[in-house]
């Protein structure tokens, strides 16, 4: 019979679920790893409820780094915070190919294995929208100099843009709000950011613009329009590049 | 000329981006920085794109004129000194204040800074010097920065500009040296080349400088750029092709720009205005060939020759080259230099490089190349996997041409039924010439020249 582990869709979640499949040493079609809330139930299968453990969490990434690699590790950090609810269960198929390869760092060329190259494409995702929401982040600054920022992306990449966002403004308050998964991203001027889970944000606090905000916008809408080239327009270009779904907090597609 | 006074920022901001957009380098690649703790802005090295404008086209940067005042005359150019435009000039202040705030708003990736030539090009180069350097050290703006270097400016003030900048660039403008003498008749040749060739041997210097000194100034760190303006005067894409080569060649430039020429002035010397807009697929044409230059190996003369000067509408620059070649195909994709694999249509460098890495492992078949990004509905005439091809496809010009192009771009049945002989004619110098004809009835803008 087939061992599924059902987990939290968390890093400590998955990672616990695999520390326990990983000691079973079962084969790739004798173990799964299902997620809370999106396990289809299958006959023959039998059910093993995973309890988040830091401790197991912390072996599991150690064990992904010192055999499997950073490019490796990289890949599956990225897969974590995708929306796909398939994903542990590709983390633990891919991993279980690592296990039988001679060079286990070598893993992510497998890409003929399908786990692997599931992964490869589920990352990938991630990390694009991680990248486009560094360019498409806009900032509006409150009335407390706070820049605030907000996005509805698909996956849980917020944590992404963390490490960026601070080494460009490192002497600013700022703040990113993901309203898809309710979480913040909240830098400090000079310090570290950290993200905030679950917490109520205030709607009124962040509409409360500095005085000097409203310029701004119109001088940036301003150069927006003047900087294109009537005889070159292409509304279709621009859609190609800049899709419509993402323009919903883009200031210059926003109306003042 | 008339010069407005206590504009507000919104109307200089208006004046001086929309003076400056034809300016058609926008990317903030080249240079990777980290912030150092104390300032706002780092740098990407592939660079970012924040937006795109209603033609399509990426802002990255602030690109703006530090003023449209000028004492030049270039035909093609609306801020030139016979035009009656509005005038207006930024501050050093308004620019760094413009620069900054859209910076902490994550409109822009930095500050891209041309201008008019107001009173000499060493003032000019002067006030750009001001703004670079108060941008630099007391905003400590640690972003990018790419600026336009004034022709005729002196050595020394180029310099100090270049350890500001992320990238300089002095353009070109146009392809020729006659070119230039009848549309911008106060530059030449001389004074275009000489700081360019100024900001190359100072990159050398620096790396020099960078490698006994780790942490001496920077010089450029992104390389220089250029740009010329096509269809304005009459030279051949043969021609441009020979000059960006040259240019890369000679002066280590790390891009070569075209733009489209785009009628805002009317000029006995440029060409009659006609409603088939800016030669825009011609360009798109340019830009494909410089990069089969830049990253392919291919050399000017192999893309195009005196009696086949100009770029095919229908075929892009590299299917052109391999229809020509037909005898070096099919390859085997098992066994083929790296070199000649970037020359097969369909497989760019990136899965050329993938190709040669994964071949180690094992012998590889169309399914692996396709996973790989090779694109097959194009390689599939050229190819061979294992000895064999992917159908029973024959190498012969017409045949392939007409299979390429049903796959190609939106291209009018009509003219797939044609032969490579009779496509080859249609590059788009006389696709215009024939269009205008038929359409207007009227004289070509090429023939005048000629004729
Ligand atoms: S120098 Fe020529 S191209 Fe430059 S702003 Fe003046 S007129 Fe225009």
């Amino acid at each position: 019979m087939k061992r599924v582990y059902v987990c939290t869709d968390s890093l400590t979640g998955i990672f616990s679920a695999i520390y326990d499949a990983w000691k079973t040493k079962l084969g790739e079609n004798e173990v799964g790893i299902a997620l809370r809330g999106s396990v289809e139930q299958e006959l023959f299968c039998e059910y093993v409820e995973i309890r988040d453990n830091e401790k197991k969490a912390i072996a599991v990434e150690n064990l992904i780094k010192r055999h499997l690699g950073e490019y490796a590790y990289w890949n599956i950090y990225h897969t974590i915070l995708s929306h796909d609810s398939k994903k542990a269960d590709v983390i633990l198929g891919m991993m279980l190919e690592a296990r039988k390869i001679p060079d286990s760092t070598r893993i992510m060329e497998h890409l003929s294995h399908p786990k692997v190259r599931r992964m490869f494409e589920i990352s990938r995702k991630v990390s694009n929208e991680a990248h486009y929401y560094r360019e498409i982040v806009r900032f509006r600054e409150l009335q407390n100099g706070i820049l605030f920022s907000e996005i509805e992306p698909r996956n849980r990449m917020l944590s992404c843009l963390g490490e960026h966002f601070s080494d460009r403004f490192p002497l600013e308050n700022w703040m990113i709000y993901d309203r898809t998964h309710q979480m913040v991203m909240v830098h400090e001027a000079g310090k570290q950011w950290i993200l905030v889970h679950g917490e109520q944000i205030d709607e009124k606090l962040i509409t409360n613009c500095s005085v000097k905000e409203t310029m701004y916008v119109k001088l940036w809408k301003g150069f927006f329009d003047s900087v294109a080239i009537k005889e070159r327009e292409s509304y279709e270009r621009q859609r190609q590049h800049l899709p419509l779904h993402y323009r919903k907090y883009v200031t210059e597609f926003q109306e003042i | 000329m008339r010069i407005t006074q206590n504009m507000s920022l919104a109307e200089k901001l208006n004046i001086l981006s929309d003076a400056a957009k034809y300016d058609v380098a926008c990317t903030s690649s080249g240079t990777d920085r980290k912030n150092d703790g104390t300032g706002i802005g780092n740098c990407a090295k592939a660079g970012i794109c924040h937006s795109f404008s209603a033609d399509g086209r990426c802002i990255s940067l602030l690109k703006i004129l530090f003023t449209n005042e000028c004492i030049y005359d270039c035909k093609y150019c609306i801020n030139r000194s016979s035009n009656d435009v509005p005038r207006a000039s930024f501050t050093p202040d308004e620019v760094c204040d413009l620069t900054i705030e859209f910076y902490r708003r994550n409109y822009i990736e930095g500050l891209f800074l041309s201008s008019g030539v107001w009173k000499s090009p060493d003032f000019t180069m002067e006030m750009i010097y001001q703004t670079i350097y108060k941008l630099r050290t007391e905003y400590r703006f640690q972003g990018y920065i790419h600026v336009k270097a004034i022709p005729g400016a002196s050595q020394e003030l180029i310099q100090r500009v270049g350890f500001l900048a992320d990238r300089m660039s002095i353009n070109l403008e146009l392809p020729t040296a006659e070119g230039l003498r009848k549309l911008a008749p106060h530059k030449n040749r001389k004074t275009i080349l000489t700081p360019m060739r100024l900001v190359q041997n100072s990159m050398k210097e620096n790396k020099q400088e960078l490698m006994v000194y780790r942490n001496a100034p920077r010089f450029v760190p992104a390389g220089q750029s250029t740009q010329m303006i096509i269809g304005a005067t009459p030279e051949n894409d043969f021609q441009i092709l020979n000059v960006a080569e040259a240019l890369y060649k000679n002066f280590d430039l790390k891009r070569v720009f075209y733009s489209a020429f785009i009628h805002v002035n009317d000029d006995s010397n440029l060409p009659v205005r006609t409603d088939a807009g800016p030669p825009l697929l011609r360009e798109h044409r340019l830009y494909q060939a410089d990069w089969l230059l830049r990253y392919y190996g291919f050399e000017a003369k192999e893309l195009l020759s005196e009696k086949n000067p100009n770029f095919n509408v229908l075929i892009d620059p590299k299917c052109n080259w391999a229809l020509e070649h037909l005898e070096l195909f099919p390859l085997e994709v098992n066994l083929a230099d790296y070199q000649m694999l970037l020359r097969v249509p369909g497989i760019g460098y990136k899965s050329a490089a993938r190709i040669v890495k994964a071949r180690r492992m094992g012998v590889l078949d169309f399914d692996d190349l396709k996973k790989m990004g090779v694109v097959l509905k194009r390689a599939l005439y050229f190819i061979t996997c294992k000895g064999r091809m992917m159908y029973h496809t024959k190498i012969e010009q017409d045949y392939i041409l007409r299979n390429l192009l049903s796959v190609g771009d939106k291209v009018p049945i009509s003219v797939r039924e044609m032969n490579y002989k009779q496509i080859s004619l249609f590059d788009d110098v006389n696709f215009r010439q024939e269009q205008f004809a038929t359409q207007q009835g009227k004289k070509a803008p090429i023939e005048q020249y000629l004729g």
